[in-house]
Formats: C-alpha cells, structure tokens, sequence
C-alpha cells in the first residue's frame, strides 16, 4: 500500500490529537493463527467479498465450468446426464443447417460493419465541426438508442410492409422506386436487418466518437496548420490517427457483438424466409428451446463453446495485430 | 462524524493523489453534449473564415439537421401518429395525416387489453432490481478488492476479470440450467426476479469500473478515518460512498439501461406472463392484437424512456461517452 | 375487476419471491383447510370477458365443492415454454397439450393415469374412438381427457368474393377452383386472394393440412416405436407446386409470407385475404378479437382430391403425474366439471353457452365432436338459442365435415418436423426458382434423422 503524505491531509489531521497507528505494518514478522487473521480484519474483509463471491460462483464462474462439462454431455433434464464424449460437438459439425448459420452471420456481419462502421464516424466527425446546435445533435442522434430494442425492431417490421402501400415502400414510391420485399424475400432479408441494426446503434457509436473527438489535443491541428495542412490532410494525419485506439475497439466489439446477433433475427423472420437469416445464436437457441418436449442442451452449449473459443481466438489475434500497427 | 471532512477534500487539488481518470473523463464527455465552445476541432478560425468553408458547413448543418431529424425523430412521430390511427388507414395511406379522424380509443385498449401498467410495473421492478444488486456486488467487491486488499484480492480479480473475456453466449444454456435448478435453496427460480437479478448483479465490467475509480481516491482519507477508529464499515458506507457519486451514476445507468433493453433472457426465464416485462411481453402480444391497438402499446411503451431520456439527457451521454472512454 | 386482477398478479409475484427467498416450495394445502387446486384457464392477453366467465365459473365450481380452492392460471402451450415449465414444475395441476404431444409426454411418464377416474365417471365410452386414441398408450391405459378439436377448413372472406365477382354461397370444391378463385380476388380487388401460414412451425402444419387433403401420408408408423417420413411425396410436391404457381405465376398471394395463426388472422379480419386454411375455430379470434364484420365470414371444408382426408387436432386436459391422491381427486371433478359436463349435460351446455353469449363470446363455433356424433348433436340442439355465429355462412363446412375422412397429425418429431417444413414453404413463396425437388429431399433426410434419434 503507497502512503503518500499530502501535505494538506496533514494540515486537516492535525486538528486532532495524534494516535498510535491500529495496523502495525507488516515488518514485523508475525505467525498467521485465526486470530490475526481476525484481527487484521478478516471477517470484515470477508463480508464484502462474500456477495460478490456467491453471486460470481452460482452465476458466472460455475455455469462456466458447467459450459464445458455439459458440451460432453447429453442432458435432458429429465434422465441424468450422460457422457458421450464428442458427440454433441460432431452433431453439430454434420449438422447442414451450421453451414448456413455461420455463413449468415459473416454476412450479417460484414454488411453491418460496411453500413455501421463508416457511418457513425463520419457523423461524429461532422458533429464535432458544428459550432452550434451539437446538443440537439446529438440529442437526436441518441434518440434511437434509448427506444428499446424490442419495440424498435417491432416498429421497424411495421415500415418493413411489403405491400406497395408499406411505410418504407411508399417513400420509395416518391422517387419512383418500385416496391421492395424487404423481409419477405431471401436476397433483401439481411440487408434490411442490418439497416434497422444500424439506425439503432449508431447513436451509440456517434456519443463514444464525439467524446474520443474532443480529447484530440488541438495543439496537434495547430502544428499540422504551421505545416501548411489543408482541412482533409488534417482528418486523414491528425483525426483518425489520434482515433485509432477507440476505432480499433469500436471494430473489435462490433464484430464480437454482431456476431452474436439474435434480436433482429429472432423477431423479425425467425431465422427465416428458408433459413436465410438463421444465425449461430438463433441455432443455439433452437437446439435448446424450441422443442417442448425438452432441448438439445449439450449440442447447444457445444456450439456456443466454440463460438466462444473462435472469438477469443480471433480478439487475441486482432490485438497482436493492432498492437502493431499502433506501435509502427 | 468523526473522520476527516471529505467532501472539501475532493474539492481541493491534492498534489500527490492521483486525480481519479474517470472523474476527468466524465468531465470531458460533459463537454462533448453541450454547446460550449470548447477547445477546437479540426477546423481553424481561418478555415471557418473561408467562402467554401461556409458553404460546406451551411451544407454539413443542413445535412445533419434533415438527416437527424428525419432518422432519429421521424420514426418516433410516425409511430405517434400511427398510434392514434385506425388500422385501415395505417395500412393503406400510412403518411396521410388521418383520413378518417383519430381514433383516440386504441391508447385506452392498449393501456386495458394489453395492461401496459402491469407489463411497465414489472418493467421496472426488473430494472430496479437488477440496478439495486449490481450497485451492491459492484461496490462492495470494488471496496474489497480495492481499499480492504485481503491477501487474495489478486486471484479474486483476476478471476472476476477473466468473466470479461468469455462472451455471454457461453452461459446461456447453463445458466438457464442454474435457474431451473439452483443450488442450495432447491427449488426452481424460473418466474422469479432472482433469475434476472443476480446473473445481471455478476457483472465483471461493473466491478472493473468501480474497482478503477477507487483505485484513484486518495487513499490518506480512509488512512485519517481508520486512526479516528471508523471501521470497514463505516469508511465503505460514510467515506467511500459518498466520494463515489459520479461512478455510482454511471453504473446505475448502465444497469438501468441494460435491464430495460434485455429481451433474450427474460424470455427465457420469465415465462409467466404475470411477471414479463414489456421487452418480452410486446413480441408475445403482436399476434393476438389489432395493429393500431399494437402501435398505440409501442408508443406508450417508446414515451416513458424518450421522456427519461430528454429530462436526464446531459447524464444519458455522458454514461454513453464514457462507456466509450472507458472501453478505449 | 381489472384492479382485483392486478393485485391477485402482483400477490402471485410476491409469493413467488417469497418462495424463492424462504427456499421452500409451495405447498399445495392452504390455511383453512381447503385445498388449493391450481389450474390452467386460458392464454394471457384474453379480454376481461374471458377473466370474467372464469371468476364466474369458478365461484359456482367452489359453491359446489367448498372444500377446492380454485387457482386460475395463465396458461398457454409454446414450444420453448412448456419444457422449461415442465421441467421446473411450474406447471399448473390441470392443463392443457395438444395431441401433437400427448403421445410423447405420455410415453415419456409425464403425464398422469388416468384411467380409472374416466371409468368411474361413466363416459369412457362416450368419447369418439379416433380422438381417445389420441391420450391411450400401447397397453389402453387413459392419460387424460379429450376436450375440444377442430378440423381444418377453408375460411374466406363473402365481401372479397362479392367483389371479385364470384358467388360467396358456393366457395370453391377444388383445389383447381381455390386457385382460380384467388386469382379473381387479387385481380379484382389487389388483395391476396390467397394467403397460407409459413412461420413459427404453422407453416409445416398447413403445408401437411393441404398435402393431406390431397391425399399425402407423410409419415408412417411401423408399429414399433419407430416412424419412415414419408414426406417426398407426390401430393406434397402438388401443394409446394400449387403455392408456387399462385405466387409466381399468379401473383394472387399478396406481399406477406412471413404469417404465422394470429397474423394470418389478422390479414384475413383486416380484409386483405381472400382464403386461407386453418382450424374451423378461428371465428372467435376473427371477430372478437381483431373487429372483423360478421357478414364477411364464411367456412367451408378443404378440397379433398386423390383420396385425402382433413387433418384435425385438439387438446387434452391432462395433470402431471405426481400430484398427491386429494389433489388428483379434485383435479379430475374440475375436469369434469369445467370441460367435459357442457359435453355431456343438457344443464351444463346451457349454462356453458349462456355464460358464454353473455360474456360477447362466440357460442356454436363448428368443431369436431370428441365424444361420439350423437351426444355432439343432440347438445346443439340445447344450446341453440344461444348460438351467435352465423351458422349459414358456415354450412359449406357443418354440411361437408362429417362426409370427410378425418386424419390426426402425424405423431413422431411433430413440431420439429413442422419447423423442417416451414422452410418448403417459405422457399417456395420467397424464391421464384426454388428447386421443389431437392428441397423435399432434403426436408424428407432431416425428419429421418431427427425420428432416428
């Protein structure tokens, strides 16, 4: 423990008579009984570690060793598990409808960092610029964040009419568009969930961009003015480079969040129209809890261990990579 | 009380304690949501003094001006005409401002037939639980593993950061087991808040937070109250609390926000429609309800978090922004 | 009222936390030495008529059985749900399954016997031999009570087919007819003359209802325990085949092919659906719930072609098999009493129907008997002043319904093989190049290798 004096600590304790320090510091070699260990505070220490250790046990660390346990099992609730070695992990490899899923989710993914990622960015940068009216800026921006999620994607299923006189079919009308699917057909399923995915995140990404904004030193902009930076060299040497770090993250949970996408999925086709946005989450979630009369709970922690060892996988790749670039 | 007076202590500057990062972040994320001319952008004062400049920014304003209102606040608007609106006409002329007069009644039927009230009670009985216990493990764990240090401190840390690096995918299947089948008490939380409360109290970003925040409080303070004979108790409840007000904010934001927008897991775990938040209970309901009836529960379900939102708006983006710092 | 539901939730909740917090489980005897009797009654959501006929039902129940306490619960049978309910034994003492799973649960053992308690009362003859077949396991052991089922019909809307040009009193006879008919519609009026179900495992339902009635057998049983899909079929590639022409080439089905039962519901009330099949109860759902007018209904059976039969369902009051004998006891006299007397009894059916049609809820909606034709008629006959369905825009079914060959739902993987087949039909209505061939091979290997689990 670092005991650095403050002078003005000193001044508010010298009003006090001095008193002989109550914990000795440990110098002084001393044998450990129960006692000490009493004394030195440990029943406290132990009350304030305690919640947190049931609630870590019971919620988080043992449903994690049970993660890997069940993945070799087959559970029903019913019988008692049995161990079957790696069966649930080669039913789930032969399973066709994994081939779908996992290409579904890269697509989800790719198109939303190519619709999500840019875009917030540019916003923010341009926020950022604006002298005045930020506030309702970014008031409006955020606007969508705060809908829940639920009820987003409920309205948005509403917009997503395929009928001629559907809310977003009808503003394509104006322009003299012709009537789109949206969810009703496989080749604009994922688009349209990754544009209701987009508009609802954003205003996330745009908060996060603005503040990392503001941090940029302006002493940095004054030296690239000295030498003769135009606006767009200024961005491209000063901006984004100073926004690296918070870029690199931004990237690295989208593409962690995105996939495990399930709420756009879930409730706005089902996985559907022919499994066309069937992704990794929503299989995990039919193996486990869409047949009633009881899941196929080793096959689905199976598929999440994996999933979950791919995305630790490729976080650590990713940071050895980033780590040098940043370094360069 | 007899401890040194703490709150003029924070007000101070204090040379060698080192300024808590977080408060200085949240500080610079206020800057980002307000019209404050701040410290300078990419833009110079020269740069703004030049005709193309003033054009482009004219345009920029114009852009995001449109562009966010028309993002951000037009859906909201649509879904506050649409709830008002016959089915009929929201269906065949979703833009024309009702043909057929307003139909006032469906705010009434989705406030009785769907019972709103009940589903937002239990809203945000699910939301103040979940804040009231991961303020509770948060801060108590925070205080243990940071002001108490007993000699396992390090192992508890690590293994409560090592939670962070597995996604949450990994504990559905098995936590949902630990739900039906808990240890010890032996019957089955399934239906109960408990099963949201708890896994969302073993929150490890949570304890990381607060963990790093009184990392950062000078540590003299609680060194004054311990000779004035306060015990972990008393520093924890009357000394640490109260300096902590700023990451108490964030957390209680943080966990609020979560618990009103989670969906997967109360799905899971609620089954029993009595005791569903609106999250859950919306999609459960689409089928079964007129849909100007439908639209009129979105609207009323979207009003309370926007109204929250734009009373508590500089807090809101703040907590965003700093989500963002700190994840950076 | 609404109040006093409010605060019976709220008391549910905080004894269930309550519960939760003393770590014990609820037991099933209260203070006063009544017993508590909790039992399902209808889904969530129901209109204050429902919650009403219920406090009222349950008041006349507790008159005559002072000794029962009845708790009414929520109930309603979804897939992930019920397991998890199952398993954690939160289920209420008497519920309901449809007889898509009564045969797995009850060979499973999670159903209770009930064999002697329907000897007992008298009218285990009485059922209709094809439904009992439904709750009777290898050795004739009874594991609960059929209570309602339906048949599938043909549901269409007199305005569209008055605008369209064609005679509401004669609905189409075929399926080539159906087709033509739809197209009229849409032509007409651009709704979708013709809608069909595709999402949420109703899909596979449907698309076995229309292949049946064309005579497909999509699975078969070998009498040992073990099932052969039968699914790549002839009549089934003629129902993949049909749809897709009328989406395709047609253009008669509208914009929409993500409905599941209460969308497709709702289209159909809302006037934007020509036809659509689905369980001949659906007017309830149609009129009360989503303000369709009652003149534009009509019902008839589905066309059945090439030796097919209508496929019907149902459910079945049931109890989980480890209730404690009082228990048991009382659960079998509210069975009796709340879903079976109105059946059999001249008083019950009447009072049944009063309470119903005062309520504003539908009374002679056509089902299929489940106890045998001549009690199901004579009981009409009782409750006919009360009947407030228009049941000569119905006749098309009431007249052809007993002329058909009932089929039930086939019995192995049932909901998963639906969910399989959802996708035949989303295929062929989303993707105009859908291989229809490889699709149903495909489906037929999957629901093999899920019956050979």
């Amino acid at each position: 423990m670092t005991m650095t004096r403050d002078p003005e600590v000193a001044d508010a304790a010298a009003d006090r008579p001095p008193r002989p320090p109550s914990d000795v510091p440990a110098h002084r070699k001393r044998r450990r009984t129960p006692m000490t260990w009493l004394r030195g505070g440990g029943l406290s220490n132990l009350a304030f570690v305690a919640p947190m250790l049931v609630v870590f046990a019971v919620f988080s660390w043992g449903p994690i060793v049970q993660a890997v346990v069940m993945s070799f099992q087959k559970t029903n609730l019913v019988s008692p598990p049995v161990f079957v070695g790696i069966d649930n992990f080669v039913r789930v490899l032969s399973d066709p409808n994994l081939g779908t899923a996992v290409v579904n989710t890269l697509y989800f993914a790719l198109l939303a960092l190519l619709f999500g990622f840019p875009l917030p960015l540019l916003l923010a940068v341009m926020m950022s610029e604006v002298r005045r009216g930020k506030g309702l800026y970014s008031a409006l921006a955020y606007l969508p964040v705060v809908i829940p999620p639920v009820v987003a994607v409920l309205l948005w299923k509403v917009f997503y009419n395929a009928s001629p006189d559907g809310v977003f079919n009808t503003i394509l009308g104006w322009v003299g568009i012709p009537p789109q699917p949206w969810l009703q057909s496989s080749a604009t399923v994922m688009p349209s969930l990754v544009l209701e995915a987009t508009w609802a995140a954003a205003g996330g990404a745009i908060i996060i961009y603005l503040a990392a904004l503001i941090a940029v030193p302006p002493e940095l902009y004054d030296a690239a003015e000295v030498d003769g930076a135009g606006i767009w060299r200024k961005i491209w040497h000063v901006t984004l480079p100073q926004l690296r770090g918070v870029l690199f993250i931004m990237l690295i949970l989208q593409v962690i969040a995105t996939s495990q996408v399930f709420l756009e999925p879930f409730l706005f086709t089902g996985g559907g129209p022919n499994n066309a946005t069937l992704t990794i989450l929503l299989l995990i979630y039919r193996y486990a809890f869409q047949n009633s009369l009881g899941g196929a709970y080793g096959e689905a922690t199976a598929l999440s261990l994996m999933l979950a060892i791919f995305l630790a996988l490729l976080s650590w790749a990713y940071f050895k990579l980033t780590e040098r670039w940043s370094t360069n | 009380m007899t401890g040194a007076p703490d709150q003029p202590l924070l007000d101070r500057p204090h040379g060698a304690a080192p300024r808590p990062r977080l408060l200085g972040l949240a500080r610079r994320g206020r800057a980002a949501s307000t019209d404050e001319q701040g410290d300078r952008g990419v833009l110079s004062t020269a740069d703004r003094r030049r005709g193309s400049v003033r054009a482009s920014m004219t345009f920029v304003h114009g852009f995001l001006f449109v562009g966010l209102v028309v993002a951000g606040l037009g859906p909201l608007l649509w879904l506050a005409k649409a709830a008002v609106t016959p089915t009929q006409d929201t269906l065949s002329q979703p833009f024309a401002l009702w043909p057929n007069g307003v139909d006032w009644a469906n705010l009434e039927s989705a406030w009785n037939d769907i019972h709103i009230d009940q589903y937002f009670l239990n809203t945000i009985w699910v939301a103040a639980g979940s804040w009231f216990f991961q303020l509770l493990i948060a801060t108590t764990a925070g205080y243990a593993l940071s002001v108490l240090r007993p000699k396992y401190a390090p192992i508890l840390n690590a293994l409560v950061l090592a939670t962070l690096f597995i996604p949450a995918v990994v504990l559905l299947v098995p936590l949902y087991l630990t739900i039906l089948n808990p240890p010890v008490i032996g019957t089955s939380l399934l239906n109960t808040y408990w099963a949201v409360w708890l896994p969302a109290a073993a929150n490890a970003f949570n304890i990381l937070l607060v963990k790093r925040f009184f990392d950062g409080l000078p540590r003299e303070v609680f060194e004054a109250a311990k000779t004035d004979g306060a015990g972990p108790f008393r520093v924890f409840w009357s000394i640490v609390l109260p300096m902590s007000k700023p990451i108490l904010g964030v957390v209680s934001v943080f966990a609020v926000i979560a618990a009103w927008k989670d969906f997967l897991w109360p799905l899971l775990v609620l089954p029993d429609p009595a005791v569903q938040p609106l999250s859950v209970r919306l999609p459960a309901v689409q089928s079964q309800t007129e849909l100007d009836v439908f639209l009129a529960a979105l609207a009323i379900s979207t009003l309370i978090p926007v109204v929250l939102f734009l009373l508590f708006q500089r807090l809101f983006l703040r907590g965003a922004g700093l989500g963002g710092a700190v994840k950076g | 009222m609404k109040s006093s539901r409010r605060i019976a939730i709220a008391g549910v909740t905080a004894l269930a936390v309550a519960g939760a917090l003393a770590g014990c489980t609820s037991g099933s005897g209260s203070e006063d030495g009544t017993l508590e009797l909790r039992v399902a009654t209808f889904p969530p959501g129901a209109d204050q008529a429902a919650y009403d006929a219920f406090t009222e039902q349950e008041a006349q129940f507790e008159e005559a059985n002072p000794d029962i306490d009845i708790v009414g619960v929520e109930y309603e049978w979804t897939a992930p749900t019920f397991a998890a309910q199952l398993a954690g034994g939160s289920l209420p003492d008497v519920f309901t399954v449809p007889f898509t799973d009564s045969k797995t649960l009850l060979e499973n053992g999670q159903l209770a016997d009930v064999t002697d308690e329907v000897e007992e009362l008298g009218y285990a003859d009485k059922f209709n031999p094809i439904i009992l077949e439904e709750v009777t396991d290898a050795d004739g052991r009874v594991f609960g009570f059929p209570r309602q089922a339906y048949a599938n019909g043909l549901h269409y809307n007199r305005a569209l087919f008055e605008q369209a040009g064609l005679d509401p009193d004669s609905p189409p006879t075929t399926w080539d007819e159906v087709r033509e008919a739809a197209k009229q519609i849409s032509e007409a009026t651009g709704k979708a003359g013709y809608a069909t179900m595709a999402t949420g495992n109703t899909g596979g339902w449907q698309l076995s209802v229309q292949a049946d009635s064309r005579g497909a057998s999509l699975q078969t049983a070998n009498g040992d325990g073990t099932y052969t899909s039968t699914i790549d079929d002839d009549a089934t590639r003629a129902t993949l085949q049909f749809l897709h022409d009328l989406r395709w080439e047609d253009d008669s089905m509208g914009a929409t092919f993500d409905l599941d039962w209460g969308t497709i519901n709702q289209e159909f009330a809302a006037g934007n659906v020509g036809m659509y099949t689905s369980g001949s109860d659906v007017y309830t759902a149609l009129v009360r719930d989503f303000g369709m007018a009652p003149d534009d209904y009509g019902l008839t059976v589905i066309p059945t072609e090439d030796g097919g039969g209508v496929l019907g369902g149902g459910d079945i009051a049931v109890m989980p098999p480890n209730l404690d004998d009082a228990t048991t006891a009382a659960a079998v006299k509210w069975i009796d009493w709340y879903y079976m007397q109105k059946l059999l009894d001249e008083d019950a059916a009447v009072a049944d129907a009063k309470a119903l049609s005062d309520a504003g809820q539908a009374v002679g909606t056509p089902v299929l008997p489940v106890l045998d034709q001549a009690t199901y008629e004579e009981s009409l006959t009782w409750i006919e002043p009360y009947v407030n369905v228009p049941l000569d825009q119905m006749a098309g079914f009431t007249e052809g319904i007993f002329e058909q060959t009932p089929i039930g739902e086939f019995k192995g993987q049932t909901q998963p093989i639906y969910a399989l087949m959802d996708n035949l039909v989303q295929a062929v209505l989303t993707d105009e190049n859908a291989d229809i061939d490889a699709l149903l091979a495909q489906v037929d290997a999957d629901a093999q290798a899920l019956l050979d689990q």
